[in-house]
């Protein structure tokens, strides 16, 4: 009777081991079909919330780095200095989270 | 015939505490409308647990796959903790867009308050948690790694400002989409009614009513888009969160 239970067992491991695979064949697949992206809308619907999400990360980033520089430069007394350096860190900012948006993933280099 | 007097808060409930205005507003019933919207949807329809599922058990059905795969891909396995919240982020949006597109509406996601509450809460869960869970490793976020020193120096206060950026990205994006839809619908919708009131031009007035009903098709894909990209991103956040090493 031992024996057979753990002759049972390995069949159970076996078998949870196939399912696993195969589940994850199946995921694979669908993610395959969706792209990765967006999987709802037209590509127009796509397009416009793509070319949208672009504008606002630029504009975001532009404003947190001004926003940044002017309160710190209230704080320390260093008007207008603080306000140039963090909006140039600002617009760089911007363009890193364009780039994040539209690079590949495995394009990005690790980050 | 202003196309922003929809957008306006109005009293329903006045009431102050210590001049303090906390009164019942359109905004508030609006929410309340949402969230009875989402619960009538997830709870009522569900509830009579059908093998095969009829029109509103389907619907509440789908919703959830749809959300839960959502985050299965973009957060992983552990980010499924997170699915209650992100769900609740996403009907409620959801709801309170739809509803928002019915005529004489208040639409909730044009008031930059709201979203922007939305976005704060979602970016301080995702700080908090990545604190909680990697301590401060989680500021591993704000160093790529395979830089050389002298450039970190540069890339890491961009990094920090690309971080906080998110959270108003995040919320001028509904923001502004609602409210630009909301006011063409409605600039469009005036056209009509001077056309109408301008004589012999009132054989003209049939274009801009085209015009609306396209557009309405549109704002509809652009509403239901705009919720389910506040979702995508949010989890896009939180998986940040969870892996902060990359």
């Amino acid at each position: 009777m031992r024996a057979g239970k753990n002759e049972s067992d390995q069949e159970l491991r076996a078998r949870l081991e196939k399912l696993q695979t195969e589940l994850g064949k199946q995921e694979e697949e669908r993610r395959a079909e969706t792209g990765g992206g967006l999987p709802v809308g037209g590509s127009f619907g796509k397009a416009l919330s793509a070319g949208f999400t672009v504008l606002s990360e630029f504009v975001a980033a532009i404003l947190v780095g001004a926003l940044i520089g002017w309160q710190a430069d209230g704080w320390f007394g260093t008007k207008p200095w603080l306000l140039v350096l963090f909006l140039g860190l600002g617009v760089a900012a911007g363009f890193y989270n364009v780039f994040r948006f539209a690079a590949p993933k495995d394009a990005r280099g690790g980050g | 015939m202003n196309p922003i007097e929809q957008f306006e808060l109005q009293r329903i409930a006045p009431y102050f505490i210590n001049g303090v205005d906390v009164s019942f507003t359109n905004s508030a019933l609006y929410m309340l409308l949402a969230a009875f919207a989402a619960v009538l949807l997830t709870i009522g329809a569900t509830s009579r647990r059908a093998l095969v599922p009829g029109r509103g058990q389907a619907l509440a059905e789908v919703l959830y796959e749809f959300v839960a795969s959502t985050v299965r891909s973009t957060a992983g396995k552990e980010g499924m903790r997170f699915f209650p919240f992100v769900f609740t982020l996403f009907t409620f949006i959801l709801m309170s867009n739809l509803i928002g597109l019915v005529p004489y509406t208040f639409s909730l996601s044009s008031q930059i308050v709201v979203t922007f509450a939305f976005a704060a809460f979602v970016i301080t869960l995702v700080i908090l948690y990545g604190l909680y869970r990697h301590g401060l490793g989680f500021l591993k976020l704000f160093v790529p790694h395979g830089v050389p020193a002298p450039v970190l120096v540069v890339l890491i206060p961009i990094e920090i400002i690309s971080f906080l950026s998110r959270p108003v990205s995040l919320s001028v994006r509904l923001f502004a989409n609602i409210l630009a839809g909301h006011i063409t619908l409605a600039v469009f919708g005036g056209f009509v009614v001077m056309l109408l009131g301008a004589g012999a031009w009132a054989a003209l007035s049939p274009i801009p009513i085209l015009a609306v009903v396209a557009m309405y098709a549109l704002e509809l894909l652009v509403n239901c888009l705009q919720a389910f990209v506040f979702a995508v991103l949010t989890c896009v956040y939180l998986n940040d969160a969870i892996h902060p090493g990359h």
